[in-house]
């Protein structure tokens, strides 16, 4: 009788099952396994500076079990330390959670920053897999912490609202000009030494400031009503927020948080815009750059679908819709003189205008009058003008005009990199027409 | 004949470019910047030309390499080459064994894991290497287009973010530099010893030899485009970013959706370094097995993964260290079995007396 139990045969099956098996395992992380709700979800983090110690407060999504409706909570800790990654440790300590900051989509940093090395500050994030670098950067009026705890109306995660203003549509109609960790130090780390991040500001919903030229969102410049308001919210989260650190260590500020109760004083909701710039060279901050200059910013680095330009014409303010837009600056070295050309090109249409409307004549909207068309071509100049003049006067090379004549004018580099900014000529080729 | 040459091609086209995805270009960007593809293509340039040489030299002759060395330095001579040769396989084997361990550990795991994690990778390999020499080919057969697809999809994913004119200006640095980053990363180039290996196993055919240097030519366009890609995307900041496959492709806008679908694609290509990883090991036991004339392949397989496993285990922290002996001194050992070796496997007799 043959013998049907073939030893090698099932020892080869038996191997190739134990292989996939560990296989298996190895490859989907099983070795590793980490239950969701006993741990908790950087999905912020604000940076603030204060002494000599960084003070960061992580907004944390904390899955919580349920049935049915809302399962995650939002949450402030805040740790500090010498460097990030220490006061990353101390969060870590409250939280039982290896920051890695994988799930982390905005960092805040507060205006402290000013005084203060942005990538000395920052530096954490670029150091090994600590950060992919697709977070959003941002600076914030006043601290990141206060920033982090307001209230909003557009989200229950006041990191999403603030993303919001900074997403890819706003950037693509040029009214924000956002950057990620990648984008901050290529530019930085490149022969122009210089970057720039949106500037958040947080305002009271309905506070929008009269007289506006049509560029503002909830006030323009001065958040009036904001300040004040966030005055009072830092003063109540200080008062129930602070306490003894419970990370130990070098660690004094430590506090935590819990989220809606403590976020504002009053409970008032607020808005956020990031209208404004702010710039740095040589990770040092060199001003901020207004609406009309971040507008212009904007139009020149990222890819506008529509930007609505604002410009009086025939003593009629006009809102003009700004669609196929072509914008870059390029550096030429003509007769040893540095020449940046700028050039725009866009099909206009109106918007709105401050008079009566005639339904008749709105048909006509997409023929848009040489009046008006060479109005906004001298208001797209202005604005150029105003942030060409504004980065010559700080030094800023935020366009990366330095980096441009390394790549394409290697040769003159040593000669026009300290002062091109206030050497070369600028030439301007701004053509909009009527979209029909 | 045991290997065909449809599955060398493979071999040429997947494992050179997959071998060179993680840290080479890391390591490139550190040493050169800008101008990190010459010395890549210095590298290429050099073991292309050697893989033609020994390609072609597979139409002269039917002997396997041991049988030319033996015809001509004797059975002693052509068992200590051999030896050298398998000693050679396994220390090309360890810089990517380490690398496989850091990026599995870094990329698919949240927090730092044991190395026990790491070492079911042994199991493979102690599998792959006690298989027969045709069990390569049919390998090649199953990762070339994996590996395609995968690169593919992670190449048009990473597309759209480069901006090339971060490669310019180019010989911008000083030719010295351009220079070490050549031989500082040559211990990777090993290939045309894999075509050593494979002389006498596949039956020659007119142009054997261009469709091997040419499947060569296109794993090495892959890497090269890799390369471009990789610093066209992070810049000046290449050098901080390790493990490169994993990191071109995060700023594809849909991530910021649906998550990281990327990883995906890198958990398959995953299993396609594994298999180049495997291949040095397999080497290695089949250099072992002709230098000691001991025919069973899972005692040498499980000694050579035994001796390999021992230096990951008790060198897991000095990777670093390791990496720097690699980068200043096996360059040497490279030239000598990669370069030297292929280029005098012609001045090897190619008839026995005999045969005249």
């Amino acid at each position: 009788m043959k013998n049907k139990f073939n030893a090698s045969k099932v020892s080869v099956v038996l191997y190739w099952l134990f292989v996939l098996a560990m296989l298996a395992l190895f490859f989907t992380n099983d070795f590793g396994l980490v239950d969701l709700h006993k741990t908790a979800i950087i999905t912020a983090v604000g940076i603030d500076v204060q002494d000599d110690e960084v003070q960061v407060t992580c907004e944390i999504a904390v899955p919580q079990p349920s049935q049915s409706g809302d399962n995650i909570k939002y949450t402030q800790i805040q740790g500090s330390g010498l460097t990030i990654a220490d006061a990353l440790n101390e969060v870590n300590s409250k939280t039982g959670f290896y920051p890695q900051l994988q799930f982390c989509k905005l960092i805040l940093v507060g205006e402290s920053i000013k005084e203060r090395e942005l990538f000395r500050v920052l530096g954490c994030f670029y150091r090994k897999n600590y950060s992919e670098l697709t977070a959003l950067v941002a600076m914030c009026q006043g601290k990141a912490s206060d920033m982090l705890s307001l209230q909003s109306p557009v989200s229950d995660m006041t990191s999403e609202a603030i993303r919001k203003a900074l997403s890819e549509e706003i950037e693509k109609s040029a009214n924000a000009t956002s950057v990620n960790l990648k984008d901050i130090a290529m530019s930085e780390y490149s022969r122009s030494y210089a970057c720039y991040m949106p500037y958040v500001e947080a305002n009271i919903p309905g506070t929008s400031e009269s007289g506006g030229n049509g560029d503002n969102v909830g006030g323009e410049g001065g958040n009036s009503g904001s300040d004040g308001q966030q005055g009072q919210q830092n003063s109540g989260q200080q008062s129930g927020g602070q306490g003894p650190s419970e990370g130990g260590g070098s660690s004094e500020g430590g506090s935590a948080q819990s989220g809606a109760a403590q976020q504002n004083g009053s409970g008032q909701q607020m808005e956020f815009t990031a209208r404004k710039t702010a710039i740095f060279s040589n990770g040092k901050f060199k001003g901020i750059l207004d609406e009309q200059n971040s507008f212009a910013l904007a139009v020149i680095e990222d890819e506008i679908r529509l930007a609505v330009l604002p410009c009086n014409a025939d003593g009629i303010h006009y809102t003009l819709g700004i669609k196929n837009i072509f914008c870059g600056v390029g550096l030429k070295v003509e007769n040893g003189t540095p020449v940046l050309t700028v050039g725009f090109e866009g099909k206009a249409q109106i918007q709105g205008a401050r008079v009566v409307v005639d339904p008749s004549e709105t048909s006509k909207d997409d023929f848009v009058k040489d009046s008006i068309l060479q109005a906004a071509n001298e208001e797209m100049k202005k604005r150029f003008d105003g942030l060409l003049s504004q980065l010559a006067e700080s030094n800023c090379d935020v366009l990366g005009i330095r980096e441009d004549l390394y790549k394409f004018n290697t040769k003159y580099y040593d000669a026009f990199k300290d002062d091109i900014l206030s050497r070369m000529e600028i030439k301007y080729e701004i053509n909009i027409q009527s979209v029909n | 004949m045991k290997i065909k040459v449809r599955q060398i091609c493979f071999i040429m086209i997947a494992y050179t470019a997959v071998t060179k995805l993680l840290i080479y270009p890391t390591a490139l960007a550190e040493l050169c910047g800008r101008d990190l593809l010459f010395p890549a293509l210095i590298n290429f340039l050099i073991e292309g030309l050697l893989i033609w040489a020994v390609s072609f030299l597979c139409s002269r002759t039917d002997k396997t390499f041991f049988e030319l060395i033996e015809g001509t330095l004797g059975n002693i001579g052509a068992r200590i080459v051999y030896g050298f040769m398998a000693a050679f396989f396994m220390l090309s084997a360890i810089i990517p064994l380490f690398e496989q361990k850091q990026y599995v550990h870094t990329i698919f795991y949240d927090t730092v894991p044991t190395i026990l994690v790491f070492l079911p990778v042994f199991i493979f390999t102690v599998y792959a290497a006690s298989k027969k020499f045709e069990n390569i080919g049919r390998c090649a057969d199953i990762c070339l287009p994996v590996f395609l697809a995968v690169t593919a999809f992670l190449f048009l994913m990473a597309f759209g973010e480069a901006q090339w004119d971060n490669l310019m200006p180019i010989l911008q640095t000083p030719a010295t530099s351009v220079l070490r980053g050549a031989s500082s990363t040559a211990f990777r180039f090993m290939q045309p010893c894999w075509m050593l290996m494979f002389m006498g196993h596949f039956k020659y055919r007119n142009g054997d030899a261009a469709k091997i240097t040419l499947s060569y030519a296109a794993g090495a366009a892959i890497v090269l485009l890799f390369l471009a890609m990789f610093y066209g995307i992070y810049g000046e900041i290449s050098a901080s970013r390790t493990f490169a496959v994993s990191r071109i492709s995060i700023f594809f806008p849909a991530i910021e959706t649906i998550g990281r679908i990327d990883l995906i694609m890198l958990y398959v290509l995953e299993v396609v370094m594994l298999f180049a990883l495997a291949i040095n090991i397999q080497f290695a036991v089949h250099a072992l097995m002709r230098c000691t004339g001991y025919g069973n392949r899972k005692v040498l397989s499980l000694a050579v993964n035994g001796a390999l496993l021992l230096v990951v285990v008790f060198c897991a922290h000095y990777f670093h260290a390791i990496q720097i002996v690699f980068y200043r001194w096996l360059w040497i050992v490279t030239v000598v079995f990669a370069v030297l070796v292929p280029a005098l496997s012609w001045l090897l007799k190619r008839r026995n007396a005999d045969e005249k």
